[in-house]
């Protein structure tokens, strides 16, 4: 992305171009790979016209103008209809832009489409029954899957469809195709980043953030998106930093906790390799690396499931009452799980969130950033239920949500990178947990990283 | 993983009808081994000491 608006910054190409060239590829290749929910050709045309319009008059609205991306169809389009994946809204259209594409469009970037997604943002498989599963690109002999939920968006920036796209992280739906997918993708600061027009999994595990081939283009997408949003009260009032600015390049002092136990040790002997490698990386260029264990993590499994489970079926109670043929098996049967849960769980499960914040702000009291594969497995195969982490055996759902959804339920941001390949051509994912509301620095250590590094630069072969 | 912990229909039925749902046996039936396997998991948290610290029922970092 960031390369693109130089180049439309130069007038080296324009954006009608841009878009047009896109839009071929998505014609080319979506049928295979179904990122798409729905495509904007007409519209996007008509936004590049203008932008490009923009930009002769010499009207800049920032480094990203003219530049087009998808948004997961859980944020409200005006006009363009937001399905959340499910045929319960197939045919909603909204009347307003949530904020976030509200402000991207401000900044001048284009919505190329709606990107799929696991239904309704429930299941980090990004698995969809009525649109279709979007296709892992990196292995076009098996199907495997994208990771979610949002796998269209972990799929489309992977295929180079569009080159940067929005996801939503409720516990890990953005670093999780961003890890299977070889991308990146940032989960901000709860409160970072408006969710208002974005549909609700659980309102306070729920995170809008940028997925993109590089942090670069993240931080460009970050700066534009974040903010104090009235209509979203969970919005900090804090000054939005110029994150571009921070990526210096320079790791030297910075303070890295390598997580063990729970994270790294179960991992998969390439991904645990991949991670112990990528922090020498990072020890060599200057970083001052250690060990660190978080100990109260093995509570969260238990705890999110509550908060989750109890937020989502509030949220989905009518149609649940009036509509559940509509949806997709799986998800049917996790809000299902939601009326089991009592309000005495819930409470706990919230006061586990205390203690879990306060283990991860203890970790990073003497240390900038942490440490972690962002999946403990790369791809699974489509149907498969079950793997192994360490000696025993774990079902699939939960080895994707091991390593991420920590830090939904503490709100800390992270942001996950590629840091390696299997020796079967799948991705591996490399996890930065930060500060609150110091994404500067997650994202520096990341850009740090995929500059002393080439796996941003692998491309999946496409037919 | 953990064990499963039991759990019979009629309390089933009990839960789903206080929640406002009107599920039928064989859709009960159906969740059972996963709701049993749910509910080992929330067990753990009833196990824990949390009596003095505050939840986080408004949660803003800042």
């Amino acid at each position: 992305m960031a390369e693109l608006g130089r180049m439309i910054a130069k007038k080296e190409v324009s954006p009608v171009e841009v878009v047009r060239t896109h839009l071929a590829r998505v014609t080319a290749l979506d049928g295979k790979l179904r990122a798409f929910i729905t495509v904007c050709g007409e519209q996007a045309l008509a936004a590049a016209r203008t932008a490009e319009a923009e930009l002769m008059a010499g009207r800049a609205a920032g480094p990203l103008h003219g530049v087009p991306y998808g948004p997961k169809d859980l944020y409200n389009t005006k006009g363009v209809r937001t399905t959340g994946g499910s045929r319960i809204l197939a045919d909603a259209v909204p009347t307003e832009d949530s904020t976030v594409v509200a402000r991207l469009a401000a900044a001048g970037l284009i919505v190329l489409g709606k990107l799929n997604m696991h239904e309704f943002a429930y299941g980090p498989e990004g698995l969809n029954a009525h649109y279709g599963d979007a296709m892992n690109p990196w292995d076009g002999g098996a199907h495997r899957v994208a990771g979610g939920s949002s796998s269209g968006s972990g799929v489309a920036v992977a295929a180079a469809l569009c080159p940067g796209a929005l996801g939503s992280d409720t516990g890990g739906s953005i670093r999780i195709p961003a890890s299977l997918c070889g991308i990146s993708g940032l989960k901000p600061t709860y409160g970072r980043v408006s969710r208002a027009g974005v549909l609700p999994l659980s309102w306070s595990m729920d995170h809008a953030g940028p997925m993109a081939r590089t942090v670069e283009d993240c931080a460009l997408m970050l700066r534009a998106m974040a903010g104090y949003d009235p209509a979203d009260p969970t919005t900090s009032v804090l000054p939005v930093p110029d994150y571009a600015a921070a990526l210096t390049g320079d790791v030297r002092g910075l303070r890295v906790g390598l997580l063990r136990a729970h994270f790294t040790d179960v991992a998969a002997a390439e991904v645990r390799a991949a991670v112990e490698k990528a922090a020498k990386t990072l020890e060599q260029a200057g970083a001052v690396v250690d060990e660190v264990g978080l100990a109260q993590i093995e509570h969260v499994p238990a705890a999110a499931f509550a908060v989750v489970a109890t937020e989502a079926l509030a949220y989905h109670a009518e149609w649940m009452r009036t509509r559940a043929a509509d949806y997709q098996p799986d998800v049917r049967e996790r809000l299902k799980l939601g009326a089991f849960v009592s309000g005495v769980h819930y409470v706990r499960a919230q006061q586990v969130r205390q203690l879990v914040r306060r283990d991860v702000d203890a970790a990073l009291a003497r240390r900038d950033v942490l440490l972690a594969p962002a999946t403990p497995i790369p791809a699974p195969a489509l149907g498969e239920k079950t793997t192994r982490l360490g000696d025993g055996p774990s079902d699939v759902r939960s080895a994707l949500l091991r390593l991420t959804r920590p830090f939904n339920f503490s709100g800390h941001p992270a942001c996950s990178v590629p840091c390696g390949f299997t020796s079967t051509g799948l991705p591996i994912g490399l996890q930065f947990v930060g500060r609150p509301f110091d994404e500067a620095t997650v994202l520096r250590a990341g850009d740090a990283y995929q500059r002393l590094t080439e796996w941003r630069a692998r491309r999946p072969v496409l037919a | 993983m953990l064990p499963p912990m039991e759990i019979d229909l009629d309390s089933m039925r009990s839960a789903v009808r206080l929640a406002g749902f009107d599920w039928s046996d064989a859709e009960l039936e159906a969740i059972r081994p996963i709701l049993e396997r749910t509910l080992a998991l929330l067990a753990q948290l009833e196990a824990l000491r949390l009596s003095d610290l505050e939840p986080a029922t408004q949660y803003r970092m800042v």
